[in-house]
């Protein structure tokens, strides 16, 4: 995989932040971006314009099922994957519907996130045979 | 017994107890005997005031006369439990006749007792009293009973909180231990990368217990969800094997899958059976002696429609009189593991109720020689 896209990391738990990031670096030159709340979010999307984001569910100020449907609203192909944990199996439904692209257990080991990373960004991008960033907007 | 709602003796006094007879001249006999007592009351003449002021005066006990216009006091009774079922106060049969036939049917439709008449007022009170006292304890129990369900699905919600709240800053601690153990942040000397491993582990077992907890916590709250997919036990067992074979070595243990006759593919929830089948075999490599071989057999019995597998292992068996408490959640037995491994005494509680979610069996045996067997067994759809 080489990815060189900006992601845009959310999450309200800085620990969770770090350890997603530097699984997101691992990916390519990837340029991570962070927000604490859904909130953040948003203002960061609409100054960066990030080629994919990462949404926690549970988030004080905006949770993450409101900054997604925000997002879809804002953007309608901007590529979203949630966070989640065990206690926020039941929103992966609803994120699913509302156009996330993906979920991503935050607490399984690094290997799995980063699959599920991979096999989303593959899935969604057109990186072609390992060069261009993703398509700029 | 330190609880006093356990021992003591209920007070009784301004009881309630509803009395019903068309008779006016005994119903003013009793009600002097019982408001003498201390008791509360309530009167009626009819069958039919008896279920009104039943509604109304919620009595503790019912006093109820047999012969009445209207409806009898017999149908009466019938009526007052069917409406009110288990809560229903007792009912004590007032009869002229003690004749064995009526007190029968008394019985039969559910009065605990009768009086005869004409009353004697020291009898009178030694009845009710003594079934008063047992309605009583009744209620106390199942107020214990209400407290004690109420006690245990917080304790459950805690633990289900307490556990999720701790898993991700776990999660986050063995993940970025990763990072530094893999040198992604540069090389490390011996001495950092020792202690890296140490932190990796403790954040990786404690992870696991926390799982475990969580686990417990779920199936507890009856929310046990089984997702039914059709699976080939085969490749299941044969996945866990080859993941548990890369521990074992560690040991210098061996795994052995033998399956001995082939199971069709059934509705199974792949995930929770993998766990079990996980847990059986960490357990067997857990209390292993290295150097021994753990082996797993699969067959199934295609007349009786059930398919099993057992994991038998080398180590020092289940200690005579321990196996009540194998299965319980939190129980540890006199055996440690023999790396030096961490046990939660969760594991088998959890594998036991995945299977009977299933529908099926899990039990242990010592084997004739050495070391045990756990054996899963499993209906097949006709």
């Amino acid at each position: 995989m080489n990815f060189n896209g900006t992601v845009l990391l959310t999450d309200d738990e800085p620990h969770i932040r770090k350890f997603v990031g530097l699984i997101l670096k691992q990916l390519g030159d990837v340029r991570v971006l962070e927000a604490s709340n859904g909130q953040e979010a948003l203002e960061v999307y609409k100054r960066e314009n990030p080629d994919l984001v990462l949404l926690d569910v549970n988030m004080p100020v905006m949770e993450g099922l409101e900054a997604l449907r925000l997002l879809k609203e804002l953007d309608p192909n901007c590529v979203v994957i949630m966070l989640t944990s065990i206690m926020t199996r039941a929103s992966i439904e609803t994120a699913l519907e509302l156009g996330a692209a993906n979920y991503i257990r935050k607490d399984t080991p690094k290997e799995e996130i980063a699959k599920a990373l991979t096999e989303t960004i593959d899935a969604c991008f057109d990186l072609g045979p390992d060069t261009a960033p993703p398509a700029a907007p | 017994m330190d609880d006093p709602r356990l021992t003591m003796t209920p007070f009784l006094g301004g009881r309630r107890i509803l009395v019903i007879d068309d008779d006016r001249l005994n119903l003013r006999i009793l009600s002097g005997i019982l408001k003498g007592a201390g008791y509360a009351l309530a009167e009626g003449d009819s069958g039919e005031r008896a279920l009104e002021q039943y509604e109304t005066f919620r009595p503790n006990l019912v006093l109820l006369d047999v012969m009445m216009p209207g409806i009898d006091g017999f149908e009466t009774c019938r009526r007052l439990k069917k409406t009110y079922g288990a809560d229903c106060a007792p009912v004590i049969f007032i009869t002229a006749k003690n004749e064995s036939d009526d007190v029968v049917e008394g019985l039969d439709a559910g009065g605990v007792d009768y009086l005869p008449k004409p009353f004697k007022p020291k009898e009178v009170l030694a009845r009710i009293r003594s079934h008063l006292a047992n309605q009583a304890l009744v209620e106390q129990q199942k107020h214990l009973v209400a407290q004690l369900s109420a006690a245990n699905s917080s304790k459950n919600k805690f633990l289900g909180m307490a556990a999720h709240d701790l898993r991700n800053p776990l999660a986050s601690i063995r993940g970025l231990a990763e990072f530094l153990r893999d040198g992604a942040v540069g090389p490390l000397s011996a001495d950092q990368l020792d202690l890296i491993q140490t932190i990796h582990g403790a954040s990786q077992s404690m992870l696991e217990l926390v799982n475990e907890l969580l686990d417990v916590a779920t199936i507890e709250s009856g929310e046990l969800k089984i997702h039914l997919e059709g699976h080939n036990l085969a490749d299941l067992i044969a996945k866990s094997v080859a993941l548990t074979n890369m521990e074992a070595s560690k040991k210098q243990t061996r795994v052995d899958f033998i399956p001995t006759a082939p199971v069709p593919t059934f509705a199974l929830d792949g995930a929770k059976m993998r766990q079990v089948v996980d847990n059986l075999l960490s357990n067997a490599v857990k209390y292993s002696p290295p150097g021994s071989t753990i082996t797993v057999t699969l067959g199934a019995d295609l007349v009786a429609r059930t398919c099993s597998f057992a994991v038998q292992d080398q180590g020092p068996g289940i200690p005579e009189g321990e196996r009540d408490k194998l299965f319980k959640d939190f129980s540890r037995l006199s055996v440690r593991p023999t790396g030096g491994e961490k046990s939660t005494g969760l594991g088998l509680a959890i594998c036991r109720k995945i299977v009977e979610a299933h529908g099926g069996t899990v039990v242990a045996n010592n084997l004739p020689t050495r070391g045990c067997e756990f054996r899963v067994t499993l209906s097949l759809p006709a």
